[in-house]
């Protein structure tokens, strides 16, 4: 009976292991192609690095316009996820704290657009942003990216802002502050858990959004970061070893962010899904 | 008593000045990125739009060019929602899988979940490209590993073959998501009281028993939210498509989203309309879809209650 | 100094539904100790609330020193409020969270620090101020709260059930301090409870409210002795006045009760045959012998029902002939009676009430 258990463990042991070589083996294989060059690729495509071909990474970086892409993208990830967090704990705020008549409605029809299909919006949108001197501009990316992380914005900070307790807002009015210093002094320091969930989720799905880019830039200069790798891989479509060095120079980040900020990180895409 | 006061309204002390403020930013955006888009996208559905041109009102051609003459846009419909059905189901169950896996407290547990959420973090473009060196029919991982173990037959140009070229792509959203639904679903284990799973082993039920009867009808809801959350998710995929195959070969990859693109923004015809009725069909059917999913749960749901 | 006028004070939260508050009139004196005290949903924190400005007032008016109040935004009222939950900012340290308010007022730095410190002192505080309010038990929690209305001086404070989180020892030495801190601030105090001991000890006038109105105000021993209706009779003392359906006999001077005849000289003023409910305080019910019976009374046979042994005392149910529900007598500790006894009953005359049955109002003697 107790072998037959440890033998169970075992087994589950194993088949845990292989899912995760399949899982995580794509990414590692990457990793060694990236700091390897095609030539030592093509005689095997499998071997580890010999010899550690670190000047990769800053040939990509300048020789393929990535210093340009990665800036692009920092700037219109960072100017969007700091915009969506503060006019969506804004909202969130107003909606947790306010009762007033439509409160439920007009969040309801915030929230509901997190199910509406990207097609409905963007072509409506490349008209726009071209009409108002928008299109192919980071400055409209960016407005672009903060109405699409909108709702989901709202929805994780105001189901943590309904949880504070609404003495605490009552003492603080009592203490002589107005309604916008409570919600700066009192509700966004409660809710920084929160509002740091949202901040990073934003960030990952941003930092790799690619639909909006491609129909809203077209300029090489304002590319992002996806586009950019898009583009280098049309370009150097033999190059293996050097694409292999863009991706990872597009993943490192993300990479970083979720070794910081993986338990944050999996609170807020588990937010959503559990109840 | 006292003298008559004024009618009361019920709000008027409401503070409306700071309601109006925070709400402001939020519900601009919305109005002019959300709202908007969507109206004109309906209005231009009707229309021929040309740049620099008027519109000009066709009535419901266009609707009817698309959903009785065009059977590129069928194919894409059918592709997005083969796409969109399968993938939560194999997703979803594979991750409850491995979450009871880490449930019954494997060592590294940690270690796996890390490993195993890393392909969620990286975009569709980093992905594609990936696999699309996973699936090349010369020196991919996937055929080495087929003729290693002597499959060799087996090979296939994964992505270039009309007959398997969407199950490929099926096969790399799996890969993708499925370490996602099992770390949601571990965090829903988690949150169980333990008393119920306790409870079922002194009634001594074996695994099986326990995962059908008290596991899965607990995280019922997750498992439900997940599988909306992954349909949605494949309702709107374009990136992996167009880096991999661009809808090709001979559109057996074509979802509704390389479509609309490719109408809108390939086709020499340069005119709007027509793809924003694709937007307009497609978005009531996603609607409609999802609508009918958690109604159709809703049911279920009461039916065992 | 500080005097809060209530005028007639209203509030109705959804114009479809009842009032919360129906008129409530009180005049809170400087230095006063006004205590609130009613069942649960009666309206007393909603009252508190529109004297603290953070619920709007439907009708009526609210005064402190003869200046309006309704309009003023709370802030500007000069009250501060202990809330049930503390209230604590979970993200400040115990300095913080006492010095938070004084940071609004322009008050400069160092005084700041003075009176926060000073109030520490007196609080018991002075070590904890580095902690977060995680960091500390219920009872520091509930001082620092106390710590940060004191800090702030202010004209009124306005207490909603502070000490009904804390457990029965803690309440009791809470109690106290309140009562000692009253002592020295001398301020204008309004406390919302619905304990009665509470209200009796820390009280110098309660306010009994019942369904969003004002039923009786008074120090808490004439409210105690002199109920002026039956809800405050039955809601007042453990046990609560006996009140017993009555009515005033036709034929002879007293009471019908039931089948009984009791004796009592003032229904002689009272229409012969008017229904009247009967009150009288169980430490006005006797067993005889007792030496309160030597000067005479109303003497009834009555069956031991119930016991209760409370240590100091003992709480006797008598089934009294011909009476439907059981008088509760507080006889002394030493009282041998066992269910099932019969005895002799004995009540004080002067201290009977009695209640108009129509209205529940008190007939004045
Ligand atoms: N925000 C609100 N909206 C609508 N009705 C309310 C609201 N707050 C209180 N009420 C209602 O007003 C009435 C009085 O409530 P209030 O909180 O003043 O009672 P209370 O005397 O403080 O009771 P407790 O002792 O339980 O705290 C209750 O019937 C309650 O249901
Ligand atoms: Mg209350």
């Amino acid at each position: 009976m107790l072998n037959l258990r440890s033998l169970v463990r075992a087994g589950t042991i194993l088949v845990l292991c292989v899912y995760t070589a399949f899982a995580a083996g794509p990414f590692v294989w990457a990793a060694t192609l990236s700091l390897r060059t095609t030539s030592e690729i093509a005689l095997d495509h499998f071997a580890l690095p010999g010899i550690l071909h670190w000047e990769k990474f800053p040939a990509a970086w300048y020789g393929s316009n990535y210093h340009v892409y990665f800036g692009n993208s920092l700037f219109v990830v960072l100017t969007a996820v700091a915009v969506v967090t503060v006019a969506g704990a804004m909202a969130a705020h107003c909606f947790a704290r306010y009762r007033f008549r439509l409160n439920r409605v007009v969040y309801f029809a915030i929230f509901s657009t997190i199910i509406f299909p990207p097609q409905i919006t963007i072509l409506a949108l490349y008209q726009i942003l071209v009409q108002y001197g928008l299109y192919n501009s980071l400055v409209g990316l960016a407005l672009v990216y903060v109405a699409i992380q909108l709702p989901l914005t709202v929805y994780i900070l105001e189901s943590f802002f309904a949880r504070i307790p609404s003495d605490l807002f009552d003492a603080a009015r009592m203490d002589g502050y107005s309604e916008w210093e409570i919600f700066w002094r009192v509700s966004l320091p409660i809710a920084f858990p929160a509002i740091a969930t949202t901040v990073i989720l934003n960030t990952i799905l941003l930092w790799n959004e690619f639909l909006y880019a491609v129909v809203l830039i077209t300029d090489d200069n304002n590319r992002t970061l996806p586009l950019g790798i898009q583009r280098f891989m049309g370009d150097q479509l033999e190059d293996v070893g050097m694409i292999a060095t863009g991706l990872m120079i597009a993943i490192v980040p993300v990479i970083l962010v979720y070794a910081f900020f993986s338990e944050k990180l999996i609170q807020g895409m588990t937010a959503g899904a559990v109840k | 008593m006292q003298p008559p006061s004024p009618p009361h309204h019920p709000g008027e002390r409401q503070p409306w000045g700071a309601i109006t403020a925070f709400l402001l930013p939020a519900l601009l955006l919305y109005a002019g990125f959300t709202c908007y888009p969507v109206l004109r996208t309906w209005w231009n559905s009707f229309h021929k739009v040309l740049p620099r041109r008027p519109d000009e009102f066709l009535g419901l051609a266009n609707y009817e060019a698309l959903l009785l003459q065009d059977d590129i846009f069928w194919r894409a419909v059918k592709n997005t929602l083969t796409w969109a059905s399968i993938s939560p189901l194999v997703e979803v169950s594979l991750g409850l899988l491995l979450a009871l896996a880490l449930y019954a407290k494997i060592p590294g547990a940690r270690l796996f979940r890390i490993a195993w959420f890393t392909p969620v973090l990286m975009s569709y473009v980093v992905v594609g490209i990936l696999w699309v060196w996973i699936y090349n029919f010369d020196w991919g991982a996937a055929n080495a590993i087929l003729r290693a173990v002597g499959l060799k037959s087996l090979a296939h140009a994964w992505l270039g073959d009309p007959k398997v070229a969407l199950p490929s792509l099926v096969f790399i959203t799996s890969w993708m998501w499925t370490g996602f639904n099992m770390v949601v679903l571990l965090a829903a284990l988690h949150s169980l009281p333990s008393e119920v799973l306790e409870a079922a082993e002194l009634d001594n039920c074996g695994w099986g028993r326990k995962l059908v009867f008290v596991i899965v009808p607990l995280v019922k809801p997750t498992i439900l939210n997940l599988i909306v959350l992954s349909f949605i998710g494949k309702m709107k995929i374009f990136d992996l498509v167009w880096i991999t195959t661009k809808g090709g070969p001979l559109w057996a990859t074509e979802t509704v989203s390389t479509y609309l693109y490719k109408r809108a923004f390939e086709w020499t015809s340069f005119d709007l309309g027509y793809p924003s009725t694709i937007a307009t069909v497609w978005f009531v059917i996603v609607l409609g879809s999802v609508l009918l999913l958690s109604w159709a749960f809703r049911q279920r749901q009461k039916l065992e209650y | 100094m500080a005097v809060v006028t209530l005028e007639g004070l209203s509030k109705r939260y959804d114009s479809g539904s009842a009032q919360a508050v129906d008129g409530v009139t009180l005049t809170v004196a400087d230095g006063e100790f006004m205590v609130l005290l009613g069942p649960s949903g009666c309206g007393k924190s909603t009252t508190l609330r529109m004297v603290a400005g953070l619920e709007s007032i439907t009708s009526g008016a609210l005064a402190i020193d003869g200046a309006r109040m309704n309009d003023v935004p709370a802030k500007d009222r000069d009250i501060a409020m202990v809330f049930q939950s503390y209230a604590l900012y979970p993200h400040m340290d115990v300095m913080g969270n006492l010095a938070f308010g004084l940071r609004r007022r322009a008050v400069p730095k160092a005084e700041i620090e003075r009176r926060v410190r000073d109030v520490a002192a007196t609080l018991g505080l002075a070590d904890l101020l580095a902690r977060k309010p995680y960091q500390l038990s219920g009872g520091q929690r509930q001082r620092v709260a106390l710590g940060r209305a004191i800090v702030r001086d202010p004209k009124v404070f306005l207490f909603d059930e502070p000490l009904s989180n804390l457990d029965a020892a803690l309440r009791v030495s809470m109690r106290g301090e309140l009562i000692r801190l009253h002592q020295r601030l001398k301020a204008t105090m309004i406390y919302v409870t619905h304990d009665q001991v509470e209200a009796m000890t820390m009280g110098s006038r309660i306010c009994i409210m019942n369904r969003g109105r004002v039923v009786q105000i008074g120090a808490p021993l004439d409210v105690y002795r002199r109920p002026a209706n039956t809800f405050v009779a039955g809601f007042l003392g453990n046990p609560p006045m006996n009140l017993l359906p009555a009515r005033v006999a036709a034929a002879q001077e007293g009471l019908e009760v039931g089948a009984l005849a009791l004796p009592l000289e003032r229904a002689a003023h009272l229409p012969p045959g008017m229904p009247v409910t009967f009150g009288v305080r169980a430490e006005d019910v006797a067993e005889v012998p007792h030496p309160r019976a030597a000067g005479g009374g109303i003497r009834l046979a009555a069956e031991v029902a119930t016991v209760e042994p409370l240590g100091a005392e003992t709480i006797l149910g008598l089934q009294i002939q011909g009476s439907e529900r059981d008088v509760m007598a507080r006889v002394g500790r030493d009282s041998r009676a066992r269910r099932g006894d019969r005895i002799e009953a004995w009540l004080d005359p002067a201290a009977v009430q009695l209640f108009d049955a129509a209205t529940g109002d008190v007939i004045p003697a």
